[in-house]
């Protein structure tokens, strides 16, 4: 029997998938922040039991199909950063918002950086600016999506 | 600690084996075609998303033609009015024209050009991955629409279907970098291939020889080669010559027909099978 609270977490996922593919500007598109990391370092570092490697998977594959990208390609970027995030949120969960952003940039930047390296194997090399720009957006985010995710969690009781 | 130390050791084992995993994947997902059903499978279990995002556009088309005035209305209707008795007098001359080729075609004995079948479909507003050019169209395999199928709007050739779902299909643009073109320029009659280079507004076409006869202003269509997109559909109007003489070749930068950013409806070519 699947228990219930639980359910908040797949929710927040498919806000996050739709937050993923909603429409926006040409310009403001390539500054969207991935989602899906920030809300799965969230809930890896608050329930690391329950949220892990192959749950970033799946999100990963997901994602794929949605964004029409090769078929593991987000996935593996995803699984990367949450080994390094399950090695370190111990020391991490400790820290005050704005030492966490730091945190988050560099693991959305690794992730970035997975994701820019096969494109550019596959000959679509991407601009510096596209690569900087969405984990900025997404360190700066960070915060809300913090104060929110843990909100929602002490509402529906988890850990 | 003992257990910490194997908490680890599994977790590290763990993405090792998911590494692989994806990494295989990855590979097979770009070479081979194995993968489709996988792809389709799960694109299937995330249509609802698809659409609960497009909702709001498709919300605010229906709302703006619910709150349209009368007037505006009538302004249209008479617009489309002159519009139709022009088209029908063009669609006469056609006829005419049509029919005067296949009589010719017989002559020379050569077979004879059949129409293409279309399909009528519309764009789902969905972002897709900002590194390449892909839209979602709202109708798939059920409709008849499959895999490299070509998408035209009103204008010219838009691209191609690459994945068919059941009820949407995902479409290449011809301004992708992956995707070419085989086309001809109509005046002269010189074939070649035209490139996506990122860009919606552009097309790139390399290589041409540096005495191939070529002007700004030249119109491009489809040739038909490679059997993917039908013959004689606008492709695009050339914008800027690039000589290079040292290597002794010529690069054209051309500008698409199709409004590859802005247009909503869209037609499918069903090509027929012979």
């Amino acid at each position: 029997m699947i228990n219930l609270r639980y359910l908040v977490i797949y929710l927040s996922l498919v806000v996050c998938l739709i937050l993923m593919i909603l429409p926006l500007p040409d310009w403001v598109q390539t500054y969207r922040p991935n989602w899906a990391a920030l809300i799965l370092i969230y809930w890896s570092m608050a329930l690391p039991k329950k949220v892990g490697l192959w749950f970033a998977f799946f999100t990963g594959l997901l994602v794929d199909t949605l964004h029409g990208t090769l078929l593991g390609q987000n996935a593996l970027a995803l699984v990367i950063i949450m080994f390094i995030n399950l090695n370190l949120y111990q020391r991490i969960r400790v820290l005050s918002l704005p030492q966490q952003m730091f945190y988050i940039y560099s693991l959305l930047f690794i992730n970035q950086g997975v994701i820019a390296w096969i494109e550019g194997i596959m000959g679509r090399p991407t601009s510096l600016i596209t690569f900087l720009g969405a984990p900025v957006i997404g360190m700066l985010i960070w915060p809300w999506v913090f104060v929110i995710l843990r909100d929602v969690r002490r509402k529906a009781m988890l850990g | 600690m003992k257990q910490v130390l194997n908490q680890t050791r599994v977790a590290t084992m763990h993405t090792l084996i998911l590494v692989c995993v994806c990494i295989t994947l990855m590979i097979v997902d770009h070479r081979f075609n194995h993968l489709e059903a996988v792809r389709t499978n799960i694109s299937l279990i995330l249509s609802p998303l698809r659409y609960l995002v497009s909702l709001p556009a498709l919300t605010g088309n229906w709302a703006t033609e619910w709150f349209t005035s009368h007037n505006e209305l009538l302004d249209d209707n008479s617009y489309l009015r002159s519009e139709v008795r022009l088209l029908n007098a063009r669609l006469q001359k056609m006829e005419v024209l049509e029919e005067e080729n296949t009589r010719l075609r017989n002559l020379l004995g050569s077979s004879a050009k059949l129409a293409d079948q279309v399909v009528v479909a519309e764009l789902l507003s969905v972002d897709q991955n900002p590194y390449r050019q892909l839209i979602e169209i709202n109708r798939g395999t059920a409709d008849g629409v499959n895999i490299g199928h070509a998408v035209i709007d009103d204008f010219g050739i838009m691209g191609q279907v690459v994945h068919a779902n059941r009820h949407s299909a995902t479409t290449i643009l011809i301004s992708d970098p992956d995707h070419a073109t085989p086309i001809q320029f109509i005046r002269s009659g010189v074939r070649s291939v035209a490139f996506g280079n990122g860009n919606t507004d552009q097309l790139d076409i390399r290589y041409l020889p540096a005495t191939a006869d070529i002007r700004i202003g030249d119109e491009l269509v489809t040739s038909g080669l490679g059997g993917r997109f039908p013959a004689d559909y606008p492709v695009a109007t050339v914008s800027v010559i690039r000589e290079d003489l040292t290597r002794g070749f010529v690069s054209v930068v051309a500008i698409p027909k199709a409004r590859l950013d802005s247009s909503r409806e869209v037609l499918v070519i069903k090509p027929r099978i012979e």
